[in-house]
């Protein structure tokens, strides 16, 4: 790991500032499970890293039938999947932070820190897709909303904008929404997705998001279209399972080929809705 | 540059001035020559390096040295109070719970802060609890029985 300088601000308006000193030269900071890694291998070499777990502004998860849920942005993974709220709202949130390497790991790791990582696996980001999550975000020109399927543009790219930090993340409340997170992967236990996934229902309506199967997480529209306000019959989730296919570009790589990809992404369209069904 | 940090080491304070570049389990192993935190990967995946912060358990790889200002540590080191072995050390010992002893003392750290969040885990909780970390000799079995043991019979680090 290259020496860099290390800054520890305790406001945002002080991290903002400190960042456009140093514009892309600096890092932001949060868990730190992923850029320690991507410093040690040498991907990247900051010459600052802007730790902005001492601003006390950026803690919490709060829930309100009006506002929905809102992460802060240093709140951990274990934090989430053990909030009663995300529970009980928003179980399969809780499942997926849940999946995140170890305890230890979820113990640093932030849900902010995985969504901004943008890897197409990562494990938060089905669960928000599914939900319309924003991503809340504040520069040197002041706040912006951006909803999770625009903030996500490619492998590891997001939108924001230079010198901007997500400062939190809002989940809209969704009354009755019910619904369940894969995660296929070689070990239960640190391990990364192969393909994860959240299928819900809400009312008639069902929303499906799939993981680790295209250069972003994808939401099914034209599968959910199918399934829209119709009975769940055996031929109709097999239908859907298959279509759900037709909406996703997997690739080989180390841990699976293109084509388990695919079927292990029509079988948990299958579960999810199996779910529903009896 | 280096950063003067303040912190709790098994609740001895230290001063010291790190480097931005190091992190904990260093800080641990090179600077206080606390050497129970091992190395196994530096990457997250194996859970040798796990430490107690703040009363939660993390890996020692994945913690900046100056982040440390202001922190409490507790590491394999600090779980014998007067030259006498916890309850789980002494559990370990009993059932034999370690060959080579590489992952020991991160088992340990993660064991102790599990049972310090719930004293009587089920089986299920335990193995899930130590999850992340790895053993590549005992195959488990003994690890779960240790903990397994102090959690029917201990708690707040008191035999019931
Ligand atoms: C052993 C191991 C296992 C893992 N397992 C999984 C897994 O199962 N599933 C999974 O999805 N991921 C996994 N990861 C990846 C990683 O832990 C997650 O992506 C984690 O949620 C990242 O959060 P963090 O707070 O640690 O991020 P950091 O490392 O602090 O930051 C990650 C990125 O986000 C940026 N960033 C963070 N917070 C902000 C902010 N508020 N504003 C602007 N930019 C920000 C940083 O600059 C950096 O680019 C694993 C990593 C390791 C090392
Ligand atoms: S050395 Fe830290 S997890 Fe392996
Ligand atoms: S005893 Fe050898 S790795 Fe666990």
């Amino acid at each position: 790991m290259k020496d860099f300088l290390y800054q520890a601000p305790e406001s945002i308006k002080d991290a903002i500032s400190i960042y456009q000193q140093f514009q892309s030269s600096a890092v932001i900071m949060a868990g730190a499970t992923d850029i320690i890694i991507r410093m040690r291998d040498k991907l990247i070499s900051p010459e600052c890293v802007i730790d902005i777990k001492r601003i006390k502004a950026l803690y919490g998860i709060e829930f309100s039938e009006s506002k929905g849920l809102l992460i802060g942005a240093c709140s951990t993974l274990n934090e989430i999947a053990e909030n009663e709220y995300v529970k009980r709202f928003y179980p399969f949130l809780a499942q997926a932070a849940e999946s995140v390497g170890s305890k230890q790991l979820r113990n640093r790791a932030t849900c902010a820190g995985n969504i901004v990582n943008a890897s197409p696996l990562a494990d938060t980001a089905t669960p928000l897709y599914v939900c319309g999550a924003v991503i809340e975000a504040e520069g040197s020109e002041g706040k912006r909303e951006i909803p999770i399927d625009k903030f996500i543009t490619f492998v590891r790219k997001v939108d924001l904008k230079p010198c901007e930090i997500v400062t939190g993340i809002r989940v809209p409340h969704i009354p009755g929404i019910e619904g369940e997170f894969f995660k296929i992967s070689r070990r239960h236990e640190v391990d990364l997705s192969t393909v994860c996934g959240t299928v819900a229902k809400t009312g008639g309506e069902y929303r499906i998001a799939l993981g680790a199967v295209a250069p972003t997480p994808v939401r099914l529209k034209k599968t959910e279209a199918l399934l829209s306000g119709r009975k769940l019959t055996a031929s109709l989730i097999a239908e859907a399972a298959e279509l759900a296919k037709s909406e996703i570009s997997p690739i080989d790589d180390v841990r699976a080929s293109r084509q388990y990809r695919l079927d292990m992404s029509a079988l948990i369209v299958r579960r999810g809705l199996e779910r529903f069904a009896s | 540059m280096k950063y003067k940090v303040s912190f709790f080491v098994n609740e001895e304070p230290v001063e010291l001035y790190v480097p931005a570049n190091m992190t904990l389990l260093y800080v641990l192993r090179d600077m206080l020559n606390l050497t129970g935190a091992k190395d196994g990967c530096s990457a997250g995946e194996c859970g040798a390096c796990t430490v107690i912060m703040d009363g939660k358990p993390v890996n020692g790889c994945l913690v900046l040295a100056p982040e440390l200002d202001g922190k409490h540590i507790t590491t394999v080191e600090g779980l014998s109070k007067n030259g006498k072995l916890s309850p789980l050390q002494e559990a370990f010992i009993a059932h034999a719970a370690l060959q080579c002893g590489f992952c020991t003392p991160g088992f340990l750290m993660t064991a102790t802060a599990l049972l310090d969040e719930d004293p009587h885990p089920t089986r299920e909780q335990i193995m899930k609890g130590i999850s992340g970390n790895l053993c590549r000799c005992t195959g488990y079995k003994s690890i779960i029985e240790a903990i397994e043991d102090v959690a029917s019979h201990y708690e707040g680090g008191k035999r019931i």
